[in-house]
């Protein structure tokens, strides 16, 4: 074990010297900006000047800056942009297998309620009594619109 | 995690007399921590990536699902937490760098930090659950005010909540005897709901308006009396809930849903923020609410930050273990180790917080 021993060590010092020239602060710190800035785009899309009102842009949008800001801590603060190639032993069956759990899904459940795979609306019955739906929705933004006009009729006569 | 290498030399080698030599090698080449840690991790990638999935699927495949003001979600507050979270990457990189020059001091100033600033998102993070609690939405029914639609079994549990609380104010008003109390208290309106999912929300009430009675009775034995001014305003409170308890019997969808809006009104606008009601203007009511998709919001959202939050504490307990020892640059391995575990803590936000707060 002790030849064990000495090959960690070895392996381990292999590491640090190959860490000692990507390092540097300024790196970090560019990362960090690149983050804020990031973080503050994703935001963006909640202001009132985001300018495109359908959702499937925002998510679109808000995705894409999410992955950068993933592969920018990966590559950068988790140092593997600057590992061998067994980062890639590791992380891809992983990443494969959580893609496919998520795909095993989306028959059963993801598609139930959206036509997907000729699939529309295929909540059980019992389900139905239970759970809000579209007309809920309205029903309740109905009678919110109309208490907000109450109150602004109360406050009116309060004046 | 070690291989015999030059198997074919060994075996020349024994040929010709010699013993064999073995030469152990590593399988991967970095050191035992780091591959255990990594390891770990592509454990973690699976389990979040199996629950951030599971919530899109869901989010997706659902009838209706809450827009973040009405379960009174913060834009703002969740962008905080997600700067705060990416600081600490920071500075915990920047205590690996001290480290690697083998300024100690320096690296336990940034781990320090660190533990701080993680602090700081659990603590944020414990102020955002208070706000979902304030407005009865918990992720298990006994404590869940929310119900999925303005029917029949809502009415009756804005029922049960209104007798309740009229119970309580008449006794501490001193205007019910301890009989008449417990007698309301027994009222058969909380339980007059039958059926499947919602009667456990009925049947709570119940039992909390049986005990609410028994508490009531206690209180007007035990409570000081009060001056005009307080028995003024439990009548006043009295005749408000009379009249909820009034529109509560109708089973008219619209009219309750009018008077779910009246107690939590659902915001006009995504720009119109968290509109206030009854619940809102008196702290003390706790009046049942209708959000359709609260519940499954609630469990989602509570399951994917608690996990999160899990992993947050997790990261500060090993932190403050690490300031317990001097990081040096033989420390270097073990700050690598865990700065691992804490950046992906952070990757795992990345996520979430625009899956959560902003989709």
């Amino acid at each position: 074990m002790s030849h064990a021993t000495t090959h960690d060590d070895h392996a381990a010092h292999d590491g640090h010297a190959a860490h000692a020239d990507h390092g540097g602060i300024a790196k970090y710190i560019y990362v960090f900006l690149a983050l804020c800035f990031l973080t503050t785009m994703s935001f963006f899309t909640y202001s009132q000047y985001w300018p495109w009102p359908d959702p499937a842009v925002k998510r679109l949008f808000m995705t894409a800056v999410s992955c950068t800001k993933a592969m920018l801590v990966i590559l950068f603060f988790m140092h593997v942009k600057y590992e061998a190639n067994w980062k890639y032993v590791l992380t891809i069956p992983a990443s494969i297998m959580s893609v496919f759990l998520c795909l095993a899904l989306v028959p059963d459940i993801g598609a139930r309620m959206n036509g997907l795979f000729g699939y529309e609306g295929k909540y059980s019955p019992e389900r139905w009594e239970h759970v809000g739906d579209r007309a809920d929705v309205e029903a309740m933004l109905t009678a919110s619109e109309h208490a907000a006009q109450h109150s602004e009729h109360e406050a009116e006569h309060a004046e | 995690m070690a291989s015999i290498a030059h198997g074919h030399e060994h075996a020349a080698a024994s040929h010709h007399g010699h013993p064999p030599k073995l030469q152990y090698h590593p399988g991967l080449p970095i050191p035992n921590g780091k591959l255990f840690m990594w390891l770990f991790l592509s454990t973690e990638i699976m389990f979040f990536a199996a629950l951030i999935g599971v919530y899109i699927v869901i989010r997706f495949g659902a009838a209706v699902w809450p827009a973040t003001h009405e379960v009174h979600l913060s834009e703002p507050i969740g962008a905080f937490n997600t700067f705060v979270l990416i600081c600490s990457s920071v500075s915990v990189v920047l205590a690996l760098e001290a480290a690697k020059r083998n300024n100690a001091s320096g690296a336990k100033g940034w781990i320090t930090i660190t533990l701080l600033l993680g602090c700081v998102f659990l603590g944020v993070k414990g102020y955002e659950y208070r706000a979902k609690f304030a407005h009865g939405i918990y992720p298990w029914n006994p404590l869940s005010l929310v119900h999925e639609q303005p029917d029949v079994y809502y009415g009756s549990a804005v029922r049960a909540r209104a007798t309740e609380l009229i119970t309580q104010l008449k006794a501490e008003a001193g205007i019910a005897t301890p009989a008449d109390a417990a007698q309301a208290g027994a009222s058969p309106d909380g339980a007059a709901a039958p059926g499947a999912a919602d009667s456990e929300n009925a049947a709570t009430s119940s039992a909390e308006t049986e005990t609410g009675g028994e508490a009531a009775v206690e209180a007007a034995s035990t409570t000081p009396p009060l001056d005009e001014a307080e028995v003024a305003e439990r009548l006043e409170r009295i005749q408000m809930l009379e009249r909820l308890q009034q529109r509560s019997a109708s089973t008219d969808r619209a009219e309750l849903a009018a008077l779910a809006a009246d107690i939590m009104p659902m915001p006009l606008s995504e720009e119109a923020g968290h509109v206030e009601g009854l619940n809102d203007k008196y702290s003390w009511l706790k009046m049942p609410v209708v959000i359709p998709g609260g519940n499954m919001w609630a469990s989602t959202y509570f399951l994917l930050t608690g996990f999160h939050a899990i992993h947050v504490v997790v990261g500060l307990i090993v932190f403050g273990i690490m300031l317990t020892m001097v990081l040096d640059a033989q420390r270097a391995g073990v700050i690598e180790n865990v700065g691992l575990y804490w950046h992906f803590v952070d990757l795992v936000w990345i996520f979430l917080f625009p899956l959560l707060y902003l989709f």
